[in-house]
């Protein structure tokens, strides 16, 4: 049975957008009982059509045309009081950001309570608990008594779920719920999500731009590309047997072939961490304690000439902090950081300097990477210079370098805000490169982008690599992406590097529990993308 | 830039702020060809109303012209507005980014001292100061800057502590650049959109701050001021009100037009406001 029909949905841009509309003539069912995912990538307009559907859209987004079908409703001329007490009660919404969608001052069981207040449902106080136990949290009257920021972040996207859940609506809107989380706490939402689904019927609308979870939860898919609808199909037919090109492009696209694997490098160590530890203390102040907090504890890594090391971990697990002791970014206490023959670790900061030629690092959020008041040709010119190059050959060296990350060479005269994220990061890359280094660190470099960008900067991390010798620390959340690229893996958790081996080896055969958990929580596991 | 003033022109308040600005620096710049005299001079009879025997503004006590006066006062209070503001952001901004960037003791040891500052209230230290240094032109300036640089401290620190965990400064220390290079060249651009926004104000504060000290008989003695003008005409404002009104009206505009300025600059360099209109 359908509940939603969206007909002919168009949304327009203000004027001066990119496009004139952000949604053009879109149209899907959903049925009751079923999960229907709406993929695609970012600025593809999939959260604005859910945002048309819960009545949500920022005020400058006008709807042109379409209609919203509901339960015999149409939801986009019903008068505002009606469409508040759809809301909640027929019609519910999680969001991706957990941690900023509870209300901080509010104890949680009191959120969930007000909802029912909201819409005039009497004994709420057993139903809070009752709620909180179907979101599976454990001892859901103590959880229902504490303050969001006491939750973590899997905790807090329960608890959004059992507000969306309190008046057991006819639909659940899920946008992108699972992005901000780690993976295995992913696929603990995933699993629930699909579990109340099945047990109440209801129709589930699921954002999302991955395909792992794609193939995880969906029953039928909806595939965007800027604005429109390009494919539509039963999650087996468009998975494995995608109709369109962009489909096709976007699978393609999903990191997938396992590296090849190769003979183990032998090389001389270029870098050798021998028991690093690096402490934070927390909190603090004039009165209280401050609290130790063990970031990264004994690390031990040997990364030969010529190979990839990828450190996989969730998030918190020290694998950035690990990185940035490389480069000194933060100061170990204990343990050496053996470079060549050097210990980086004792090194002053005039010391360190003749070593920035050969050890640089790409960053994560290529948005805050770059000084956005700077011209792309002085950010990437600015490293040889400060090493005494001359600023005419600094910037003769730069067109090289741009087209090496395979960009216009005009790309010099202008500003980081006129780029895209990907080329962003390409900019990134070259001015690490620009050191001509022997080592690069590359921490998450590919996780804020989107997947056909993102295996683009990927390829091209391979072919630098291969063409310029480079020896490779990629940091990584995504097990997919360290399969592809790194030779070899260490697996981090909590400060310590669990496992450490081959790619291959570790993936297929793992030894430790949570690299086991890791593994097992990717998801869409057993689904592999067709090769093209 | 172009996005910038479209910005800054959709705000009407703005507009009038730097027209208001304009004419009084217009009639600070034009004041020896507009009035060819000195403002101290006697130039008819005491009290004349405005309009009366030449005198546009009317005349005070001792026979001198009130518009010339205020003409004159206007030089006296762009000058030490601007360059007391100027002395306060330099102060300022050198003080903030060093405790920005450094951190630690440093931090603590230049925040303690700025909140010695702030502590005192600044219109009595200004006094104090100015009546320890006699009367001058300099040593206004000095006193006014002395009082008003620890809010530009205080809002550089709290740019510095966020800009310096982004990842184009990390960036840069992995590149090798040296500190005053991360310092100067690359935090310290990003942090000027609220010290441009705060100077504006800081200017209309220098310039009460200025009319306060001659309006108690601390001004430069030598120099016709807005506040001297206002004091002078305060005991007879029975007798001749536009001795007292007219340089008050000066202070109110000029103040009035830099806080409008002020809150354009704000409204037009943040991009999430200027988003919402």
């Amino acid at each position: 049975m359908t509940v939603l029909t969206v007909e002919n949905l168009t949304v327009a841009l203000p004027s001066g957008g990119d496009r004139e509309h952000a949604i053009e003539s879109v149209n899907f069912t959903l049925d009751a009982g079923e999960i229907l995912c709406i993929v695609g990538e970012s600025g593809s307009g999939k959260s604005i059509s859910a945002a048309a559907i819960m009545g949500l859209l920022p005020p400058a987004l006008k709807v042109r045309t379409g209609t919203i079908d509901f339960e015999g409703n149409d939801l986009l001329r019903l008068p505002p009081e009606q469409m508040r007490v759809l809301r909640g009660r027929r019609l519910g919404m999680i969001f991706q950001e957990p941690m900023t969608a509870l209300n901080p001052l509010m104890r949680v069981g009191d959120q969930i309570a007000e909802v029912l207040k909201v819409h005039n449902v009497c004994g709420s106080s057993e139903r809070v608990g009752e709620l909180l136990a179907a979101v599976n949290l454990p001892d859901p009257a103590r959880l229902g008594r504490s303050y969001p920021h006491l939750l973590s972040g899997g905790q807090r996207q329960r608890v959004m779920i059992a507000m969306a859940l309190a008046l057991e609506p006819a639909v659940l809107i899920a946008d992108e719920p699972t992005t901000a989380l780690d993976v295995t706490t992913q696929m603990q939402i995933l699993r629930l999500i699909k579990d109340i689904q099945r047990r109440r019927g209801m129709g589930v609308l699921f954002i999302t731009h991955d395909f792992g979870v794609v193939a995880e939860i969906a029953d039928r898919v909806v595939v965007m590309q800027q604005g429109r609808i390009v494919e539509t199909g039963a999650v087996a037919s468009v998975l494995d047997h995608p109709r369109h090109d962009y489909t096709k492009a976007l699978i393609a696209a999903v990191p997938h072939q396992a590296r090849p694997p190769e003979p183990a490098a032998t090389g001389r160590p270029v870098l050798e961490l021998v028991g690093v530890r690096k402490t934070f203390s927390r909190g603090g102040g004039l009165f209280g304690r401050r609290v130790a907090v063990a970031a990264v504890s004994d690390a031990d890594i040997v990364l030969r000439k010529g190979e990839t090391l990828g450190l996989v971990g969730e998030s918190g697990s020290g694998k950035s902090t690990l990185a940035r002791c490389v480069v000194d970014l933060v100061h170990p206490e204990t343990g050496a950081i053996r470079f060549h023959d050097t210990d980086l670790r004792l090194l002053t900061r005039a010391n360190w300097k003749p070593f920035r030629n050969r050890i640089q690092m790409v960053f994560q959020d290529p948005f805050a990477s770059l000084n956005p008041r700077r011209r792309v040709g002085d950010i990437i010119a600015t490293g040889p210079m400060a090493h005494g190059v001359s600023r005419h050959e600094a910037h003769e060296r730069v067109r090289d370098l741009l087209s090496l990350v395979q960009l216009d060479p005009g790309a010099a005269d202008r500003y980081p805000h006129e780029f895209s994220g990907g080329q962003r990061q390409r900019i990134g890359i070259a001015r690490a490169l620009a050191m001509e280094p022997e080592l690069l660190i590359a921490d998450e470099p590919v996780s804020a982008l989107d997947v056909s960008v993102q295996a683009q900067i990927l390829a091209l991390l391979e072919e630098l690599r291969l063409r310029l010798g480079l020896t490779m620390l990629f940091i990584t959340h995504d097990l997919r992406v360290a399969a592809q690229i790194c030779g070899r893996v260490a697996v981090m958790q909590r400060g310590v590097i669990v496992e450490q081996g081959i790619t291959s080896e570790v993936f297929s055969r793992p030894r430790h529990p949570y690299t086991r958990g890791l593994l097992d929580s990717i998801p869409g596991r057993s689904w592999l993308p067709p090769v093209a | 830039m172009t996005g910038f003033l479209s910005a800054y022109l959709r705000n009407r308040g703005a507009i009038a702020g730097v027209i208001v600005l304009l004419i009084v620096a217009f009639v600070a710049a034009t004041a020896s060809i507009l009035f060819p005299f000195s403002p101290w001079d006697m130039r008819g009879i005491p009290f004349a109303m405005p309009g009366e025997t030449d005198f546009l503004l009317g005349s005070d006590s001792l026979g001198r012209d009130v518009a010339a006066g205020i003409a004159y006062g206007a030089r006296v209070s762009l000058l030490i507005g601007a360059v007391s503001t100027a002395v306060a952001v330099f102060l300022g901004v050198t003080l903030g980014a060093i405790a920005g960037y450094a951190g630690g003791f440093v931090d603590d040891a230049i925040m303690r001292f700025s909140e010695f500052f702030q502590t005192v209230p600044s219109f009595v230290l200004a006094v104090v100061l100015v009546a320890i240094f006699s009367p001058s032109l300099g040593s206004i300036v000095a006193a006014i800057a002395i009082v008003s640089w620890p809010p530009v401290t205080r809002v550089i620190r709290a740019e510095f502590l966020s800009l310096r965990s982004r990842e184009f400064v990390q960036a840069a220390e992995v590149l090798g650049r040296s500190r005053p290079a991360i310092v100067f060249l690359e935090i310290l651009p990003n942090a000027l959109t609220p010290i441009i926004v705060l100077s504006s104000l800081m200017v209309a504060n220098a310039i009460l701050l200025e009319s306060g000290l001659s309006f108690l008989g601390l001004g430069d003695p030598n120099m016709m001021s807005w506040g001297f003008m206002i004091g002078a005409g305060r005991s007879v404002i029975r007798l001749a009100w536009w001795m007292s009104v007219f340089p008050g009206v000066a202070i109110f505009l000029t103040v009035l037009a830099l806080n409008l300025v002020g809150e354009g600059l704000s409204d037009a360099l943040n991009p999430r406001l200027a988003r919402r209109r």
